[in-house]
């Protein structure tokens, strides 16, 4: 027998114009935690997407209890009791929890000895003992569409243990998670360890491998730097070895200068396309020279906030007052002139255009006016000039220059040339809604830096974001939002992480 | 086998691509009409010989009197100027994301709007009566487009559904007038109207050869053009291709999207109403009530073959042309049903559609080449090759 319950040997995997796996050997032992640590694009989810049967390695093998496997479909890997939790949930929305679980796996009956029959009954029970065998509370005849997402995650847990997988991979499992719910569910991990199952922890979040991993494999650009014993490596070790240079973990934050309000929020309530007040009655003041974050799990009415402001989605009561104008009814393009520009949540559906060139993105706020256009007819040399400016200043890495189509574009650089078009703006507010989600340690240290900049140079920030130590560490201001209502607004200095968490549970009294 | 595949690729990733893509399509296009041919007992040879022939493009044995080589080519150039137009008013929707089904009858209603009010009129002038009849093929049109963006923004209706059911009201209602009203007894369809408001002049005696001469060409073409400069070069150009590729970008950027929509839309129309009146009024002189024109369809086989290259659908249409214009003469000298022309613009249609396929098998192709000639001598790539052969086929 082999000392491995999972070992993966010589492994490499080409996509078009990328290795994502080159010569990666690791071995998994039965009973532990094993990590895979590593930047975005580093190629964790490609090895893991492998061992579970969604992509076959060009070259290289995998072992299954000393075993070589072949998996063509994740059916396979199920089948020699892997189970995976993607970082989006593969869930039926309108069916229930139990249906969910049982989904292809179900039990059945046959009704007078030849009607086949689902007995859901028997499932919902069963359900039921496992969830409370393994501390995971759910109860099976809910629907998926009315429970919350860390609910969410308990069913996919659940759905592996129903299938009786010993191999369990979980890929960025606490990126959507509350500090108290990522608390709960490393100590479910730590649960499954106990009961013998082998855990695959998929993060770039150092902090959770030192808490719960015992050993840790660091890839980076595809080849597998190290594996090391995390109680032997300090949390800086790891991090130099992700990034393969040293890292900085705090910003250094000069002291907040205060100036007029820049943009005053009244009572702003905004609906949904089912008329369902998504914000309620919200209330804020942002002066010059501040950061002010709004805390909050996702889906209590952020984007909703932000997009009203930009002009987005229409509110429907209340009013939005920027650099002393009412711009609650103006149109867009009103609103930037009025001194706004914002970095919106999703790069690709709002914040660009794909398909089109890098320069091209990088006018969306310009292109209209000179030297960009005259009389209506576009000046494409003031593009180019502009676009070759901005890669210069916010060194946006582009295979083609100005003629790089975007989407061919990493996440970081595509996110570096949206804060870059915005930032040059150089308007009195600035909405950062989740700036560094996806990116890497480097990146998000590079834009941490500019919205501290772009702070001390007085413009007013609204930074919303789903990563509360990004809050914390960039915040003057906090104002926690939940269900559409601000739960509470108060100087950073006055509230702790635990307690913003809290506020974000929506508990009242902290 | 394998040197071919990489010349190919080589076109397929590089700056023509889109080229290659309509060559290769028409390719096998004619290879796979070929093999229907070949069914059907016929030599396919012959058939795309006659195609030509019927176009213009090669001698007919023997032509009647008064006719030669040269009124089969104006013949087809009579027919390629409303395609042309019609195509580019699909491409200009398109653009903005919008799949205007519904050029048929937008051309019918310009048309029908300019045979009654122009066609039947005996009083004007051939320099008032010409221009008045684009002037009317433009309004009518652009504002039917308008009405569709009109419908889409308002309302939330799909541009498809609204564009169907306006072209069978069209149909119908323009029906409804010829029958009780304009129709020529004789032949059923509308009167035919005066050639002082006709786009083509006919009985053009060049040497000894009556011909009829498409003065919408010119139109064609400069539409073209100006379409083309539109979209290369404009900042209204720009914003209708921002909400085509990313509506919701294109709000965030300032862009006003739901008068960019009715503004493309509009364009549309109104090159759609010219393509109504080059054909109504140029092509056929005369409507059949209650039906609409198939090359509002065929536009969009065009418009896809072209790559939505305004300059591009030019020879496109072109070569659509030959096989709806050419069928004719291919039908009688053959004795294949004439339906086959719509057959093979299908296929073409199913070809060009491809487009993207190719281009990323190609890539693909690319992509392992310069693996394996990266890889050298140092390390072999067991069973690749042959892999490769297995997919690019």
């Amino acid at each position: 027998m082999s000392e491995y319950i999972v070992e993966m040997r010589h492994i490499t995997k080409r996509f078009p114009g990328i290795i994502a796996n080159n010569d990666v050997s690791i071995g998994i032992r039965k009973g532990e935690v094993y990590a895979l640590l590593g930047e975005n694009g580093a190629g964790k989810s490609t090895l893991m997407s492998m061992l579970f049967g969604m992509y076959e390695p060009d070259e290289g093998e995998i072992l299954i209890d000393g075993k070589t496997v072949t998996f063509h479909s994740s059916t396979d890997a199920a089948a020699c009791s892997i189970g995976m939790v993607h970082q989006h949930f593969k869930l039926v929305e309108p069916f229930t929890i139990a249906e969910n679980i049982v989904l292809g796996v179900e039990p059945m009956e046959k009704r007078l000895g030849v009607l086949p029959w689902v007995n859901i009954r028997k499932a919902n029970e069963q359900i039921s003992e496992l969830s409370k065998a393994y501390g995971l509370e759910v109860n099976p005849t809910d629907r998926i569409e009315d429970v919350p997402v860390s609910v969410r995650q308990r069913v996919e847990i659940l759905k592996m243990l129903y299938r009786g997988a010993e191999i369990m991979i979980f890929d960025e499992p606490t990126a959507v998670l509350t500090p108290q719910e990522i608390d709960f569910l490393l100590q479910i991990i730590d649960n499954l360890r106990k009961d013998g199952k082998t855990i695959i922890l998929i993060t770039h979040k150092i902090a959770e491998i030192k808490r719960i991993a015992d050993r840790c494999a660091i890839l980076r650009q595809g080849r597998l730097i190290d594996v090391r014993d995390v109680a032997e490596s300090s949390v800086q070790d790891l991090a130099d070895l992700m990034v393969g240079r040293q890292v900085r973990f705090t910003q250094d934050k000069a002291a907040p200068n205060f100036r007029d309000p820049v943009l005053e929020v009244q009572n702003l309530t905004v609906r949904d396309e089912h008329k369902f007040e998504v914000v309620k009655d919200v209330s804020f003041t942002v002066h010059g020279g501040e950061i002010f974050a709004i805390a909050g799990v996702s889906g209590n009415g952020q984007e909703e906030i932000a997009d009203a402001i930009a002009g987005l989605v229409k509110a429907a009561s209340g009013k939005i007052i920027l650099n002393g104008k009412d711009i609650t009814g103006e149109p867009v393009r009103e609103r930037c002139l009025t001194g706004l520009s914002y970095i919106p949540e999703d790069r690709n559906a709002t914040g660009t255009i794909p398909d089109m060139t890098l320069q091209e993105n990088l006018a969306l706020r310009e292109y209209y006016k000179e030297p960009f256009s005259k009389k209506g007819i576009l000046q494409h040399d003031a593009f180019r000039r502009y676009a070759d400016q901005l890669i210069e200043t916010y060194d946006i890495r582009c295979a083609q220059g100005p003629d790089t189509v975007l989407r061919s574009m990493s996440g970081g650089n595509q996110q570096k040339a949206i804060v870059g078009r915005e930032i040059e703006e150089q308007t009195s507010l600035i909405i950062f809604v989740q700036p560094t989600r996806g990116l890497d340690i480097g990146a998000i240290e590079n834009i941490h830096r500019q919205i501290l900049q772009e702070r001390d140079r007085g413009a007013a920030i609204l930074l919303i974001s789903l990563e509360l130590e990004e809050v914390m560490m960039l915040a003057d201001t906090i104002g926690v939002l939940y269900r559409g209502e601000m739960l509470r607004i108060d100087s950073a200095e006055n509230m702790t992480m635990q307690e913003v968490g809290r506020y974000m549970m929506g508990v009242r009294e902290a | 086998m394998k040197k071919k595949n990489i010349f190919l690729a080589r076109r397929l990733t590089g700056r023509y691509a889109s080229l290659w893509v309509s060559v290769i399509a028409i390719l096998l296009t004619i290879v796979t009409a070929s093999i229907l041919l070949l069914i059907m007992g016929k030599n396919p040879l012959t058939a795309f010989a006659s195609f030509l022939q019927g176009c213009g493009f090669l001698a007919k044995e023997n032509y009647g009197g008064g006719s030669g080589q040269l009124t089969d080519m104006l013949d087809f150039l009579n027919y390629l100027t409303p395609l042309i137009l019609a195509s580019l008013a699909f491409i200009t929707a398109f653009k903005a994301g919008l799949f205007n089904i519904g050029i048929s009858g937008q051309m019918l209603l310009a048309g029908f709007t300019a045979t009654v009010l122009v066609g039947y009129n005996k009083a004007l002038s051939p320099f008032i009566a010409k221009p008045l009849v684009l002037l009317i093929g433009l309004i009518v049109g652009g504002l039917t487009g308008v009405l569709v963006g009109y419908l889409k923004y308002r309302f939330n209706i799909h541009e498809v559904v609204s564009t169907i059911m306006i072209n069978y009201i069209i149909s119908y209602l323009t029906g409804f007038f010829i029958n009780n009203y304009h129709v020529d007894m004789m032949t059923r369809n509308s009167k035919v109207c005066t050639p002082e408001a006709r786009l083509t002049l006919t009985n053009v005696m060049i040497g000894d050869m009556k011909c009829k001469i498409p003065l919408g060409l010119i139109i064609a073409i400069l539409i073209a053009l100006l379409v083309s400069f539109l979209f290369r070069k404009t900042v209204l150009g720009f914003e209708i291709k921002a909400v085509g590729q990313n509506r919701r970008c294109s709000e965030y950027s300032g862009i006003r999207v739901s008068r960019t929509i009715l503004i493309s839309m509009g364009l549309s129309g109104a090159i759609a109403g010219l393509a109504g009146v080059a054909y109504y009024l140029g092509y056929t002189n005369t409507i059949i009530p209650k039906s609409l024109p198939s090359m509002g369809y065929d536009s969009i086989s065009v418009a896809l073959l072209g790559s939505g290259s305004p300059i591009g659908s030019i020879f496109a249409a072109a070569v659509v042309s030959v096989f709806q214009q050419g069928s004719n003469y291919m039908s009688s000298s053959l004795g294949v049903a004439k339906e086959i022309a719509s057959l093979i613009t299908g296929i073409l249609l199913l070809f060009a559609s491809c487009g993207n396929y190719m281009k990323y098998l190609a890539g693909r192709t690319m992509q392992q080449t310069s693996e394996i000639a990266s890889q050298g001598s140092s390390r072999t790539a067991p069973a690749s090759p042959e892999s490769k052969e297995a997919k690019t086929k």
